[in-house]
């Protein structure tokens, strides 16, 4: 329990100070910024409880917002995210259900099952972001093409990190 | 009771969803107006640290460009002085009583943490009202404007970037005198949009484009950018983008100027509205 709370932990401020430190500073023309702190919320447990999830990914959000200056935006995006978390499991869940006590990882669930769960889950976390940045409808669709190539960078970037981290 | 309790039970997630995101959506309705969240400046105390030393390293890589801005910088200044001295020597020696004329004050700062990714960008500068800094003061950069403060600690300020869509600033052609509005447009942080040019004027790419003086906070005639390009959508203005003098993307040490007048000049506005 500890071991993992720790572990998680350390995921946590690695994940942090990595979209801080280097995703913050990449800018791609105006279009593409890629929050990869959203894989927090993506490798936590299979078998976590719902209100857990929800409040961790509140303060998830909460402290990118606090490096970005942007109270609330982040962390209303998260919890938005970490709500349709196990709605998004359940409907994709593989035929043999979930294996009791694993991480909803790349090398169990296959390539195929991980893109389709980070691809959901980035899209949705980050249509609730840009539109609330923007917080208006004028220039609907560029905000829509924002959206899109921010999250196919993310998408891409969290993938890679999911090799590195368990594609040994 | 039980039925109360069964509900609650059943939804509890639904519950603790719309709560959170109760709070989320307060937090992002009242903390990013800069100037009156509480919240934000008690708790960014914690990741100034951060950001300073982030700051530190930074600039620390880019010395040498910044040592050449600052020497550019400096021969601009010592030819205005030349050219003053040499008024000075003409047939009288005149007494020049500058405190009274001085309309602005000048004091230096260095941009700490900046953005130009968001569609509000906000930057934040290493002086505050220790310095003499106060809201609604306007900063520029060596090349043209940055921005205006909308918030001050007592150590730190946050300015509302020129790339921030709620960002306006009337904005003239030095050519010609016709005066607009200028915004950001939230595409490029290298292009900002002038409207509001009838289209009976003339128009042409390169021309000057600089700030009026007109709001109070910036002194008149201060560089924006030069026309990049112009077309004429079929009313009566002109669309015209501006492609900005001032590079956010680089932005480190920055000039804020007070205006010593403007109370002056905006208690004798109200008057006549």
């Amino acid at each position: 329990m500890i071991n993992s709370i720790l572990r998680y932990g350390l995921i946590f401020i690695l994940l942090m100070l990595l979209q801080v430190l280097l995703f913050n500073n990449i800018e791609f023309s105006g279009y593409i910024n890629p929050w990869i702190y959203i894989m927090f919320i993506l490798l936590l447990p299979c078998e976590i409880s719902s209100w857990l999830l929800l409040i961790i990914a509140f303060f998830t959000g909460l402290t990118i917002d606090l490096f970005c200056g942007s109270l609330g935006m982040h962390a209303s995006a998260t919890v938005l995210a970490g709500f349709v978390r196990p709605h998004v499991m359940r409907l994709i869940s593989p035929r043999d259900g979930y294996e009791p006590g694993s991480d909803p990882s790349m090398i169990i669930y296959g390539f195929k099952w991980y893109l389709i769960y980070t691809l959901t889950i980035v899209l949705i976390h980050h249509t609730a972001l840009f539109y609330l940045e923007v917080f208006r409808l004028t220039d609907f669709f560029r905000t829509l093409l924002r959206v899109i190539l921010s999250s196919l960078f993310s998408i891409t970037f969290i993938i890679l990190l999911e090799y590195a981290r368990k594609g040994k | 009771m039980r039925n109360l309790l069964n509900f609650l039970a059943k939804y509890n997630n639904l519950i603790i969803f719309l709560i959170l995101e109760g709070i989320a959506i307060y937090l992002l309705s009242t903390g990013n107006n800069y100037h009156n969240s509480r919240v934000v400046k008690g708790i960014q105390g914690v990741t100034r640290g951060v950001e300073k030393r982030i700051s530190n390293t930074r600039s620390y890589f880019r010395l040498r460009e910044i040592n050449q801005e600052l020497a550019a910088e400096n021969t601009s200044l010592k030819s205005t002085v030349e050219k003053l001295k040499n008024k000075e020597d003409l047939l009288f020696f005149s007494v020049s009583d500058t405190i009274y004329h001085q309309q602005y004050t000048y004091t230096s700062a260095r941009v700490i943490d900046n953005s130009v990714n968001k569609q509000k960008n906000f930057f934040t500068i290493d002086k505050g009202e220790k310095n003499g800094l106060s809201v609604d003061m306007a900063v520029t950069s060596a090349e043209g404007i940055a921005g205006v403060i909308v918030g001050c600690s007592e150590n730190y300020s946050v300015a509302m970037s020129l790339l921030n869509l709620d960002f306006r600033i009337s904005a003239r052609i030095k050519s010609n005198g016709y005066f607009g509005s200028l915004n950001w447009d939230g595409r490029d942080f290298k292009y900002a949009m002038l409207s509001e040019i009838p289209q009976h004027v003339p128009v042409s790419v390169g021309d000057t484009i600089e700030t009026t003086g007109f709001s109070a906070i910036f002194p008149e005639g201060i560089m924006i950018g030069t026309v990049y390009n112009f077309e004429n959508p079929g009313g009566n203005f002109y669309k015209i983008e501006i492609l900005l003098k001032t590079d956010f993307k680089k932005l480190y040490f920055v000039n804020v100027l007070g205006n010593m007048q403007k109370e002056e000049q905006i208690e004798l506005e109200e008057l006549f509205q």
